[in-house]
């Protein structure tokens, strides 16, 4: 129960909060001769219940106190009741954030399922189209949020405060509080279906998500609080590497994953408000009856998508800056090489960042805006291939004359080479405005971009923790089930989505319930593939569950690779480093004789990290 | 130049010259029929972007294919490889390159596709088709003919038409896929299209001449269709003159 209690207290107080919050809602709905809504009570409601989760969860004991001056209390528990408390060591917001969305991850896997199956045949098969409509929306945005937050609340949060020679993040309890932000997330998106569920997709565009049903208040509002987590993290992030750099870790030597972390948190801290502003407007448009995106009364709904893609463009680039990280640092490593034009790649890092805060019209290419604007996005637009190169120009430079060595994070890594590269091309059929007039809205759109975020982020993520799960766990998994799972992963995610841009070009709508006869072949191909790819998660989570529980002990550096984490033992000690390392060389010094990365005790003997 | 990067600049070349067989072999089951002089434009281009696509892809899958085969260890490598982290004339190579393409792909077909389509809209128009979305129906009106239709959209082979799309409540979009064409429906404003139709036919042969809301609208949005059909011109006049006339 002990580990429990902070929950408890969060839910307690929650339920406090929204009887608060629900109660001024119901006030204010009389007080103004409203009838007809319960949705002000629902939004008050829950930001007080929001507050008061996060109060009764750990915040007052662990930070408020403070606040009135009194002293804080020290929730920190010992063994694995932690991972269940408000807690402030970033190696278990790691793994809190990894499990939860490993967990929504497959989840959002098995609502696709559905989805398929519902598919497979023209006409009804086992859902409504108000039911098929919510399961794909809720599936569109768990997966989003798996994108945007698995790699950065998992790795960043575990591994970047190593990675630097630091000994947590800049602001611990910052941390925790981005990271308890995110149950109310899930409980709101899980309530959704009870309210008339939500049909939109993820992009909640007015005027119908001021009209629908009450399940896209839920949605609403998950959206927003988990916005305010991602601008929390992002915060979080630059500020560690900007201040916690162990002593000569310049920027020069920095690894090339902190580089994709504090790039895409550039991202999320300036971009996320912009979403979150459009979210607003459109709850203030349905609880406040405003009208900011209502025709009738003055309001524009164009207005909207301009708002929305000003951040959700931005946003790949929070997903995909992080992968590009994992998997450059996973193919130096596994090359053993030096990574190749680093400073390029740094640079078009920051070019991404740029560029992807310019090009967010491209995603209204037939939304009626003016017409001389579409050339200019399309400019910008396809700019991004240039940067996007240098990741691939580093990635084969580094591999050319290497000694690859062809572990799982390897495969994985290679997988994402492709796939990315796939993604990455159509992408520029959707940016040329000809060709997208037609593909927009279709299932073409759809194949692209589970090609750059399945094809893309997850496999990142796969490589990432097949990666470090020796370093997380201090365990090691197990090496034949993890080649089963990237050659079956690998395989049938290509046999599955490769069809849907023939789909796309011949005449399927994206966001449907139903198409018509003609396409019924193809899409019972893609059905039957989706479920065998659907299986092959089977076989990961079967791994990753045994292995963690009984996998033979893991070495301190299995790979033998030259960064920091992989200088300490396996799983970390509690404070990473028992003195702070002196970084003294590059992290990446393949095959130069004595190149050193840091010295791990300054102080005593040489203990140094060399090539292994 | 090394031999081994002259292996794979061979290895690029054949399977350049594969993909671009491929390439215009299955172009004519990869786009489907074809119903409007506009959407020849957005076939050109990609037509264009797949040939101008093929070389970029050819070009890093031999790199990896190579390099995979050539360079993988069997077991735990024993030696790092040599510490080259740059190579000029490479990474300058690389990015000449990837620049001039992104140029050439921005002009054309980019630039010189926009130009075709304002060009082919800009045309005299022989019709106007007011379309109105509200859920889930589409409501046709020939508004210089006095005739409205909720059942099909008839329209005159040859014609170039002006397609002056609106919505009641929520966002709806209009695509003909064989058409190629498609413009949003937005409450509170009217945005156009056109369209020249080059040949007759009917949803009832292809279901790809149909007119589609393509913005998710709610629980019909993938119901909310009409059949379109393409006639003669003499045809065309007849199902007018069949039509009640409205004021
Ligand atoms: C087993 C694998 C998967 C299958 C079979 C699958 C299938 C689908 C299908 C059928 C749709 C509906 C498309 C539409 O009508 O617009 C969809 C939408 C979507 N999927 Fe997946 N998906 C899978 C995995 C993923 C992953 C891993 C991600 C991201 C990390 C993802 C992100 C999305 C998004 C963002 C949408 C858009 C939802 C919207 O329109 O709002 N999916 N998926
Ligand atoms: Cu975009
Ligand atoms: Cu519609």
């Amino acid at each position: 129960m002990a580990a429990l209690t902070g929950i408890i207290k969060g839910l307690i107080f929650a339920l406090i909060g929204f009887i608060f919050g629900g109660g001024i809602g119901f006030l204010l709905i009389n007080a103004a001769g409203r009838s007809g809504t319960n949705e002000p009570v629902i939004a008050l409601g829950y930001l007080f219940a929001l507050i008061g989760w996060l109060f009764g969860a750990g915040l007052w004991d662990a930070w408020g106190r403070e606040w009135v001056g009194l002293p804080a209390r020290k929730l920190e528990v010992n063994g694995w009741k932690r991972y269940f408390r408000f807690c402030t060591n970033h190696k278990v917001i790691g793994v809190q954030y990894l499990v939860t969305f490993v967990f929504l991850f497959l989840f959002a896997g098995l609502l696709a399922m559905l989805m398929r199956t519902e598919l497979i045949a023209p006409g009804q098969t086992i859902m409504g189209p108000n039911t098929y409509n919510t399961t794909m929306s809720l599936h569109g945005i768990i997966m989003i949020a798996v994108a945007v937050a698995t790699i950065m609340g998992a790795f960043a949060n575990f591994f970047l405060p190593i990675l630097i020679g630091a000994e947590d993040v800049a602001f611990p309890r910052v941390n925790a509080l981005s990271f308890w932000l995110l149950p109310p997330v899930v409980i709101l998106l899980l309530l959704t279906p009870l309210f008339g569920g939500f049909d939109t997709g993820w992009t909640a565009y007015p005027p119908l998500s001021v009209i629908n049903a009450t399940g896209s208040l839920f949605f609403l509002m998950a959206f927003i609080t988990f916005g305010i987590s991602s601008i929390l993290g992002g915060l979080n992030f630059i500020t560690t590497v900007i201040t916690q750099r162990a002593s000569g870790m310049t920027w020069g030597r920095l690894p090339i994953f902190a580089w994709g972390i504090f790039t895409a948190s550039m991202i999320s801290l300036t971009a996320t408000s912009f979403v979150a502003v459009g979210l607003i407007q459109v709850v203030l448009d349905r609880v406040a009856g405003t009208s900011f995106f209502n025709a009738s009364q003055g309001g524009n709904p164009l207005l909207y998508e301009h708002i929305f893609w000003f951040y959700s463009h931005p946003a790949v680039y929070i997903m995909i800056l992080p992968g590009f990280g994992i998997i450059l640092e996973v193919i130096t490593h596994f090359s053993r090489k030096p990574l190749f034009a680093y400073k390029w790649v740094v640079g078009s890092f920051f070019f991404i960042v740029f560029l992807g805060f310019i090009v967010w019209a491209h995603h209204l290419n037939t939304s009626g805006m003016s017409d001389y604007l579409y050339i200019p996005f399309m400019v910008t637009t396809e700019l991004i291939s240039i940067p996007t190169g240098v990741v691939f120009l580093s990635a084969l430079g580094t591999m050319w004359l290497g000694r690859l060595w062809l572990r799982p994070p390897m495969l994985f890594a290679l997988g994402y080479l492709f796939n990315f590269l796939i993604g990455g091309v159509t992408g520029i059929f959707n940016a040329d405005v000809p060709t997208d007039i037609h593909l927009h809205d279709t299932y073409f759109i759809v194949a692209h971009f589970h090609y750059t975020m399945m094809g893309g982020v997850i496999f990142a993520l796969m490589a990432g923790i097949y990666y470090w799960f020796p370093k997380l766990t201090g365990r090691m998994y197990n090496e034949t089930l993890a080649k089963v799972h990237f050659w079956w992963m690998f395989i049938m995610f290509n046999v599955t989505f490769i069809p849907m841009f023939w789909l796309g070009i011949n005449g399927m709508n994206r966001r449907v319930f139903d198409y018509p006869e003609a396409l019924g072949g193809v899409n019972m191909f893609v059905s039957i593939a989706a479920f065998l790819l659907g299986a092959s998660f089977l076989v990961f989570l079967t791994n990753m569950v045994y292995s963690w529980l009984r996998g033979p002990v893991a070495e301190a550096n299995p790979w033998r690779a030259r960064t920091l984490e992989w200088q300490i033992s396996s799983p970390p000690p509690e404070e990473n480093f028992p003195e702070p390392p002196q970084v003294v060389g590059d992290p990446y010094g393949y095959g130069i004789p004595g190149s050193v990365h840091a010295v791990l005790n300054p102080a005593g003997s040489a203990l140094n990290t060399g090539g292994g | 130049m090394s031999k081994q990067f002259f292996i794979v600049v061979i290895l690029w070349i054949v399977l350049t010259a594969a993909g671009e067989a491929l390439v215009i072999a299955l172009t004519p089951f990869l786009l489907p029929s074809r119903a409007a002089l506009e959407g020849q434009i957005v076939d050109d281009a990609f037509r264009t972007l797949m040939m101008l696509a093929v070389p970029v892809l050819a070009f890093v899958v031999a790199m990896l294919i190579y390099s995979v085969l050539r360079f993988r260890r069997r077991g735990e490598p024993t030696q790092d490889g040599p510490a080259m982290r740059s190579h000029g004339p490479f990474i300058a190579g690389w990015m000449l390159v990837s620049t001039a393409l992104t140029i050439v792909m921005i002009v054309h077909p980019g630039i010189t596709g926009m130009n075709a389509l304002r060009a082919q809209a800009g045309k005299d128009v022989d019709l106007v088709v007011q379309v109105e979305g509200s859920r889930w129906n589409w409501k046709i009106t020939y508004p210089q003919h006095k005739v409205i239709s909720r059942t099909e959209l008839v329209l005159p082979v040859d014609g170039h038409i002006r397609f002056e799309v609106s919505s009641t409540d929520v966002l709806h979009a209009f695509w003909i896929p064989s058409f190629r064409m498609k413009i949003d429906a937005v409450p509170g404003m009217m945005t156009t299209i056109y369209a020249t139709p080059s040949k007759t036919g009917s949803f009832s042969s292809d279901h790809k001449i149909r007119l589609q809301c393509a913005e998710a609208c709610g629980i019909l949005h993938d119901k909310m269709m009409v059949p379109v059909r393409v006639l003669e011109q003499k045809e065309f006049e007849t199902w007018l003159s069949q039509q009640v006339k409205v004021d």
